[in-house]
């Protein structure tokens, strides 16, 4: 019995999750050692639960997409997009001289319609209509994009009720907000994800969708759900991104786009489909965000710290590449 | 369990190394954020507010994001503010944007400052601008109007359209044009170009094909005036449309000489950074600066009747004959 949990723990430890947990433990002891003043106190640790739960959510709406054997680069804007109109509604109806609490309700809850309305078009046109997920939802980001920039013509939409910034500024017990709403959704993705027959029947379909749907899956159904998934995550981002920055823009967060996928894939999510898990795409934006804070705070320029990112991503990718290899090679 | 040892070896090494991490002294630490790094005339402020720390003997850190966007500048505050500096002299993307961040640098006890594009006027102890905006906006259409004479068609490149200063310029410049140039014709609403010059090399190829009659290009924010002249070179209308605007001299010389870019304004924004540096250095050690105050390497300064509004004087104008002596 007891050989047979060491060997257990021995497999999770070789796991690509097993590196991942390394790499940031070692990251995390070597920023703390080269600036341990300021680094290792409970300012900066909170300062960064206030960052990485927008790219965390991000993470995770594009990691559950691509397990489903898809990609979503439509993420960044359905959430512009979600914000933009719940801004709208929010800072319309402060204009008017409605309260804040109906205002907030009412703007979160458009937030989830426009957020839920642009997955259900990503799962029209990625399900029914059968148009490759990377195009479709290139087509859906660039019309997203459009949209936002008819209604505020490039500007930014301001004048939310005060209310509103606790949402992205607010902490409990010393504990971040969003850090909360993060490890809701890290929660409620895992089960769903990797402890409920839908989860599952997801990575089916990312393995092998003509074979799933011979094993007497929905297809077309689980998709609509992965897609209405991801958007409202994104929708959920687009809330505590409007609310950190007091505003609503196109721009704002595109830059989560592509570390978005790069997080999913240093997290060992298979860019092809059918692996990922949740654990290893949050420690992939953990060992991100130590590191862009780190080196942020040693002062090093913003154009290396991409080439380092670079870096790592390229490195884990090869460990993760050869030590499959040899797996395979040693069955 | 080798793998253990092997972590356990790296660990206590780094370890080691934390001594020397806590040997630093402690010194006055001045961030300066600009919107973005990497373009010319950021690089120029960048020289300036080096130059100014190491005059006053302080710590000048000078950093942005790659791209002009205002999320990353917020994420990258927020660090700063963990790591604890002394000032905080920002040129925001988006004033609104930053406006949470900057509450909580100025919680922290950290003095606040906009440099270049002002943010929320209720939030920083000092605003340091580069020149008066009506005055600049006005100033760039008198030099519009000298090159294109007083009646035409013209267009407006911008460098984005949430950009408070530029739009402030513009403004001012429409409605004084309004009045004073009232034969002036605007063919179509402020084009943006993302502060970048490809784009509005492409947007003025687009203004060009669209308005025939076009006389005129004002270019706002630096790398703009460059790419419209670039087109009307291209298309070889140097003699028909006269650009102007905002440029950084050794960038626009070669336009400028060859007369497809007629004349440029701007301040010189390596002092901007020094200044910058100097104000927000001046009030950590508790010192307001007031009307009139000569600044060395500056000059002059005038200070608005807020007493925080800070200007640094009036713009210079860059020609084909003295775009040569400026190193910017």
């Amino acid at each position: 019995m007891k050989s047979n949990t060491d060997k257990k723990t021995l497999a999770r430890l070789q796991s690509k999750e097993a590196v991942l947990l390394f790499i940031f433990i070692g990251v995390f002891v070597l920023m703390s050692v080269l600036s341990p003043t300021t680094f290792l106190t409970w300012r900066n640790l909170q300062s960064m639960a206030f960052q990485l739960p927008e790219l965390g959510i991000f993470a995770i709406a594009m990691m559950v997409v691509i397990v489903s054997g898809g990609m979503n680069l439509s993420i960044t804007y359905t959430a512009a997009l979600s914000s933009i109109i719940g801004g709208l509604v929010l800072s319309k109806m402060t204009a008017a001289g409605i309260g804040p609490g109906p205002t907030i309700l009412a703007g979160i809850a458009t937030f989830f319609v426009v957020g839920l309305a642009c997955g259900a078009l990503n799962g029209v046109i990625v399900a029914d209509i059968g148009i490759a997920p990377m195009l479709a939802t290139l087509g859906t980001s660039t019309l997203f994009e459009g949209i936002c920039l008819n209604i505020t013509k490039g500007g930014a939409i301001s004048g939310f009720p005060d209310a509103f910034l606790w949402f992205g500024n607010a902490t409990i017990l010393g504990v971040p907000f969003p850090m909360i709403v993060f490890v809701v959704v890290v929660a409620a993705a895992y089960f769903l994800m990797e402890r409920s027959p839908f989860g599952f029947k997801i990575y089916m379909i990312g393995c092998n969708p003509t074979v799933t749907s011979y094993s007497g899956v929905n297809v077309k159904k689980n998709l609509h759900r992965v897609y209405l998934f991801s958007a409202l995550l994104c929708a959920i981002a687009g809330i505590l991104m409007s609310s950190r920055y007091n505003s609503a823009k196109e721009s704002y967060g595109s830059s989560y786009m592509m570390q978005s996928i790069s997080a999913a894939v240093l997290g060992g999510t298979d860019i092809s489909g059918g692996y990922g898990r949740i654990f290893g795409t949050v420690l992939a934006v953990m060992i991100i965000q130590v590191i862009s804070s780190g080196l942020n705070i040693l002062g090093v320029n913003r154009f290396i710290i991409n080439v380092i990112m670079g870096g790592i991503l390229i490195l884990v990718l090869t460990i993760n590449f050869i030590s499959s290899g040899r797996k395979a090679n040693a069955k | 369990m080798s793998r253990t040892r092997k972590f356990m070896i790296i660990l206590m090494v780094l370890l080691a190394m934390t001594g020397l991490a806590f040997a630093q002294a402690k010194k006055v630490t001045i961030v300066v954020m600009p919107k973005l790094i990497g373009i010319p005339y950021f690089n120029a402020s960048e020289v300036g507010a080096k130059k100014a720390g190491e005059d006053l003997g302080i710590n000048v850190i000078y950093t942005g994001p790659t791209t002009a966007d205002a999320a990353e500048q917020v994420r990258m505050l927020e660090d700063f503010i963990s790591k604890g500096v002394d000032a905080i002299c920002v040129a925001p993307n988006d004033p609104a944007a930053l406006t949470p961040v900057l509450k909580k640098a100025k919680a922290a006890g950290i003095v606040v400052l906009d440099w270049d594009t002002p943010a929320d006027k209720s939030i920083v102890d000092l605003s340091v601008h580069q020149i008066d905006d009506v005055v600049y906006g006005q100033h760039c259409w008198d030099l519009l109007v000298k090159e294109m004479g007083d009646s035409g068609d013209y267009a407006i490149l911008t460098g984005g359209l949430s950009a408070a200063n530029l739009n402030g310029w513009i403004d001012a410049g429409l409605s004084y044009a309004k009045t004073k140039y009232p034969k002036l014709h605007l063919v179509t609403d402020k084009v943006p170009t993302d502060e970048k010059q490809q784009v509005a090399y492409q947007k003025a190829l687009d203004l060009i094909k669209a308005y025939p009659n076009l006389k005129g290009i004002i270019g706002i924010s630096t790398p703009t005036p460059i790419g419209a002249a670039q087109a009307v070179q291209e298309k070889g209308l140097k003699n028909k449309i006269a650009v102007v605007g905002t440029a950084l001299p050794t960038d626009s010389r070669p336009y400028l000489e060859d007369g497809s870019l007629r004349v440029v304004t701007l301040w010189d924004p390596s002092k901007l950074g020094y200044l910058t540096v100097v104000l927000a250095n001046d009030l950590l050690k508790g010192k307001k600066p007031v009307n009139g105050q000569e600044i060395a390497n500056v000059g002059k300064i005038t200070v608005k009747a807020d007493g925080k509004t800070v200007i640094m004087g009036p713009p210079t104008d860059f020609t084909k004959e003295n775009a040569k002596n400026f190193a910017f």
